[in-house]
């Protein structure tokens, strides 16, 4: 902890790090001063003008996210002279700006619309023309970006960005004074690995994403907790979603892991979990019950003895894993064992962080969970082990259990769904159509991650929990039910076990999880925050939780 | 010589060698007395006969304060630069501001095109007292003559041992570079100008930091304006009683360099002591031309507030005497206006310039000037309305005072607001005559041109 300051905002005193701005320290003392170019995770720039406080001792009216506190500095918001300023500061945005709020994506979640509604000057004064600009509208400016510059506010938090966090300085200042246009370089497009998060820290409609544009309005949507899938570094997002239709990722603050962003890799996974295509369980091609399906797997690994494969997931949680390795590894004696995909490098910028670049977080696997699944009993695999051996055909399981049809690339590929085949009896956990899927004697129709809850263990060793946004559709289950309903025809388990139940279950075990809380701010990070714009920042950092797994150190290096 | 003339008993300091033939070259400059002050520096230094500590001194008690604007004291800045066991290691910059472009300004100009010695001299004593090893020139980027004289003088002082390593055995190493910018004037502002200099978007810094403790390069850095700088020259010439002989009083001192322009038979730049009378000094340009009466004068660019010919008529022109009048000296750009004057025409004109060159970061001033020049553009068209000048009061008083990172925004609402309060009738002429509807519903919607432009030469949308 560094050293703190003891400042007084509005007449309450405050405790705040010594380090910080004024607008900081009413931040502490729970009074939010409206702004629009201060952003947690950029640099200062004291552009908008919107922070104006009055600080005792100085003459004049000062934007506070550009006066550093002292100890004993006394700050007041609520000042005719500093409301004064406020209003004043908004009614200079709004003469040019559009008021197309109607057909606007970022209608309420907007700080400009925000600002407006809780203070602001109740009617307008300018009877003047306003700003026009012409080849400067709903433009594509990149991949996923559209920028309307008839709405932006000049506040150059997508500029800083560019500049700070992606380091590729695609955005800039073109022209001066009221014919400011924040734009693409000649020539260049809005292309880096974050470029979704412009959008998010544009505080109004200017920059939006192609992807969520005119898709939901913003108050309709429900947000829940969770984590990204794309890759081990693990982003915490908020999964936000109505009436069963999953709609955006956006990222949730985490100042350990992913600080205010995620990338665009993982951002427009999104779209993929509103693609559920298996309703009912299927076996030999009939569909049929849960219990039909059930009853049939027990006498399948029953009658294979022991000469039982299972394959366990990455991209499944700790829990599901554990219960798998504990039925068919600890109580049946099986081969559980998991393979994770080598993938692309997806990284995130973190510059306080124990990344594992300098100033990134990075990750190569095609999942999120290989050191939970590892942690939870399940063998990783790889060029040797159980699957490969069984591809190269030299071991033949009588039963093989696949928990999720969608754990490698590998699920793809004819030759491997050939061997996979030769089992006397192939299991596939499955969402969607598919070879693999196809070729199962026993098909069982899985929901999401969206629709499950869990933990995961990313790149750093941190067990991180993810919630559940929607239950499946009816019928439907998570790997979790179906290893708790399974593990009960073997007078193992108990269908009402959850997530938590198993998560508490295994702590004692699972390398890592000791001592871990479910509810804990370690494991649920931030709450989802009411704008992309508006991030939680959270002050103080969760404290660590993380399973003292070394983190992979060959990765990135 | 100089043929402009100067109040009786006044030998001009900084404009003695303007118009003399070759006085841009070295050899004349030495012929009259130039770089000895350079030379006894150097000689003194390994001494201790000059340590900075004496000139900051010397330029103390000379009472010197800055010409570019604020009239800072010059020797007081200097001392804001920490001492050098608390720099960690960090070289100090010198920066001459040499954008002159506030709007009547044109003295800079004329040193550094007629004796661009005397500003070098100035740079490299002050780059001793300040432990300077690198100092630039900013200069605005249309003045092409002036830079073109200055790189010939930079490269004629280096030739003769005046800059660079050792100099004059002085063990001093000081390197001087003329940077040429691109015709911004807020990249006169100063931190607009370290930005510039760095190669960014001429955008004001917020303060804290001062200059003096980061600055350019995150470096301790010395603005100061040409004239200011050539001043320390003549400092060390003749010491600072004499500097401090002419002025008015012991806070405004020193000879001063007046740019007249307007209605005066003679417009130009005029060398008196610092504090002359308006009246002396409009003498001095031949009167009002063609013998109109005076109206109002705009003492200090296009920055400073509007004065009655009531307020001049007893005027000294120094940073205190203008000030205690509610306006500045600023850069001592006076522009005198006589009774055919349309001051709301005026007002409208320089209020066009600020919505120009407004830098755009801070929304007041960014949406402020456009909309304050929108409107008087209104008026002046006969298109006012009621309200109009009790709103452009209003969006006046919400621009400056603190709204703003720099102080553009105040200078931008300066003119507005004296020439609406001191001259409201006229203003309220324009309302008289104004048409009938009174609602701007049918007003063609403004474009911005360098964006239309843009898009017809294909380069976006
Ligand atoms: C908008 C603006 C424009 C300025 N333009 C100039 C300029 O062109 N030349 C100049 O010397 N100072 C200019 N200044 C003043 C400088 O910021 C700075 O105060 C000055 O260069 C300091 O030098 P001095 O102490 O020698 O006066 C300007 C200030 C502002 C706010
Ligand atoms: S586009 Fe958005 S983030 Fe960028 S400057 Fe404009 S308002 Fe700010
Ligand atoms: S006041 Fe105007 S010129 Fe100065 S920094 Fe702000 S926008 Fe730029």
């Amino acid at each position: 902890m560094s050293k703190t300051a003891k400042v007084t905002v509005d007449g309450r005193s405050v405790d705040v790090p010594d380090n910080s701005n004024a607008l900081e320290a009413c931040r502490a003392a729970g009074v939010e001063v409206p702004h629009f170019c201060y952003h947690p995770g950029l640099s200062i720039v004291g552009q908008c003008r919107m922070c104006m406080v009055e600080i005792e001792g100085m003459p004049k009216i000062a934007a506070s996210c550009t006066v550093p506190i002292r100890d004993g500095m006394v700050i007041k918001t609520d000042t005719e002279k500093a409301h004064a300023a406020r209003n004043s500061t908004m009614e200079f945005l709004l003469i040019n700006h559009p008021l197309d709020c109607p057909i606007c994506d970022q209608a309420g979640e907007c700080k400009l619309q925000d600002n407006a509604v809780t203070g602001g000057l109740p009617v307008s004064r300018t009877s003047e023309a306003r700003r026009q600009y012409p080849g400067y509208e709903r433009t594509d400016i990149g991949k996923h970006v559209i920028a309307d510059m008839t709405r932006c506010i000049q506040c150059t938090r997508c500029i800083r960005f560019c500049e700070e966090i992606t380091e590729t300085g695609e955005l800039s200042f073109i022209e001066r004074g009221g014919h400011t246009i924040v734009w693409t370089h000649e020539g260049r497009a809005l292309d880096n690995e974050l470029s979704g998060c412009a959008a998010d820290v544009c505080p109004v409609g200017a920059l939006t994403t192609k992807e969520f544009r005119f898709r939901k309005r913003a108050w309709w949507l429900d947000k829940t907790r969770s984590v990204c899938t794309g890759c081990e570094v693990g982003c915490n997002i908020a999964v936000e979603h109505k009436d069963r239709v999953v709609h955006r990722f956006i990222p949730r603050v985490n100042a350990d892991v992913n600080d205010f962003w995620i990338c665009d890799f993982g951002r427009f996974r999104s779209e993929e979990l509103n693609e559920q295509e298996l309703f009912r369980p299927v076996v030999r091609g009939k569909e049929t019950s849960w219990g039909d399906a059930q009853d049939a797997i027990k006498a399948a690994v029953d009658a294979a003895q022991k000469d039982v494969l299972v394959l366990g997931s990455a991209k499944l949680s700790t829990e599901t894993n554990w219960l798998a390795a504990q039925l068919f590894g600890k109580h049946l004696g099986a081969n559980v064992e998991f393979v994770v995909d080598r993938g692309d490098r997806h990284r995130v910028k973190n510059k306080k962080a124990d990344g594992n670049v300098a100033g990134w977080l990075e990750g190569y696997e095609a999942a999120p969970n290989s050191r939970g699944a590892e942690a939870a009993g399940v063998t990783r695999g790889g060029d040797t082990g159980a699957l490969a051996a069984v591809l190269t055909g030299t071991l033949l399981p009588k039963v093989i259990i696949v928990l999720d049809a969608a754990f490698s690339a590998k699920a793809e590929d004819p030759a491997v769904i050939a061997a996979l085949r030769k089992a006397g009896t192939l299991i596939v956990c499955s969402r969607r159509r598919s070879a693999l899927a196809a070729a199962a004697d026993v098909l069982l129709p899985v929901g999401g991650v969206h629709n499950d809850e869990g933990t995961f263990v990313n790149v750093q060793g941190r067990v991180q929990r993810f919630d559940c946004a929607y239950i499946p559709p009816p019928i439907v289950r998570t790997q979790l039910e179906i290893l708790t309903h399974l593990g009960k025809k073997w007078g193992l388990f108990d269908t009402r076990w959850t997530a938590r139940s198993v998560f508490e279950e295994m702590r004692a075990t699972v390398p890592g999880y000791a001592g871990l809380d479910w509810d804990s701010p370690a494991l649920v990070g931030s709450a989802p925050s009411a704008s992309p714009a508006a991030p939680h920042d959270v002050l103080e950092a969760p404290a660590k939780g993380g399973l003292g797994l070394p983190a992979l150190q060959e990765v990135g290096s | 010589m100089s043929k402009t003339p100067v109040p009786k008993g006044f030998t001009p300091v900084h404009s003695a060698r303007f118009g003399k033939k070759g006085s841009q070259k070295l050899a004349g400059y030495e012929a009259d007395g130039g770089y000895a002050s350079w030379k006894k520096v150097a000689k003194g230094w390994k001494s201790g006969d000059f340590t900075p500590a004496k000139i900051i001194d010397m330029v103390k008690a000379s009472g010197l304060r800055g010409r570019g604007g604020a009239g800072f004291p010059t020797g007081l800045k200097w001392t804001f630069v920490p001492p050098k066991e608390k720099r960690g290691g960090k070289p100090v910059y010198l920066l001459c501001n040499a954008d002159e472009s506030e709007p009547g300004t044109f003295k800079d100009r004329l040193i550094m095109e007629e004796d661009p010695h005397q500003l070098l001299e100035g740079m490299l004593i002050a780059s001793a007292a300040l432990d300077v090893k690198h100092a630039y020139i900013y200069i605005r980027g249309e003045m092409v003559r002036c830079a073109e004289v200055l790189n010939e003088a930079v490269a004629e002082a280096y030739a003769a041992g005046y800059l660079g390593k050792d100099i004059l055995g002085s063990g001093l190493d000081i390197d001087l570079t003329v940077h040429r910018g691109a015709g911004a004037y807020i990249c006169g502002e100063e931190t607009a100008l370290i930005e510039s200099l760095e190669g960014k978007r001429g955008h004001p810094r917020i303060k804290p930091p001062f200059p003096a403790v980061s600055g350019v390069w995150d470096c301790p850095t010395v603005v100061n304006n040409v004239e200011t700088l050539a001043a320390v020259k003549f400092i060390l010439d003749n010491g600072p009683e004499w500097f401090k002989g002419m002025g008015r009083n012991e806070k405004n001192t020193g000879p001063k360099l007046y740019c007249v322009s307007g209605h005066v038979e003679k417009p130009g730049v005029y060398e008196a002591p610092m504090g002359i009378k308006f009246m002396d000094l409009l003498a001095l340009c031949g009167g009002m031309k063609g013998g109109k009466k005076l109206k109002a004068v705009i003492p200090g660019g296009a920055s400073a507030a509007i004065l009655t010919a009531a307020e001049v008529a007893d005027l000294p022109m120094d940073f205190d005497g203008v000030a205690a009048a509610k306006s500045m000296l600023g850069s001592a750009a006076i522009m005198v206006m006589d009774e055919t004057t349309d001051i709301p025409k005026a007002v409208t004109n320089i209020s066009k310039f600020f919505a120009h060159e407004s830098c755009g970061q801070c929304t007041p001033c960014r949406e402020g000037t456009p909309w304050l020049n929108k409107m008087l553009k209104r008026l002046i068209k006969g298109e006012g309305k009621r309200d109009d000048l009790d709103l452009l009061l209003q969006i006046s008083n919400q621009m400056g005072n603190g709204m703003t990172i720099c102080v553009f925004s105040d200078a931008a609402i300066a003119p507005v607001i004296s020439g609406i309060t001191k001259f409201r009738d006229e203003f309220e002429a324009y309302l008289s005559k104004a048409k009938a509807p009174d609602f701007a519903l049918a007003a063609p919607a403004e474009v911005t041109p360098k964006v239309a432009d843009r898009v017809a030469e294909g380069i976006h949308g």
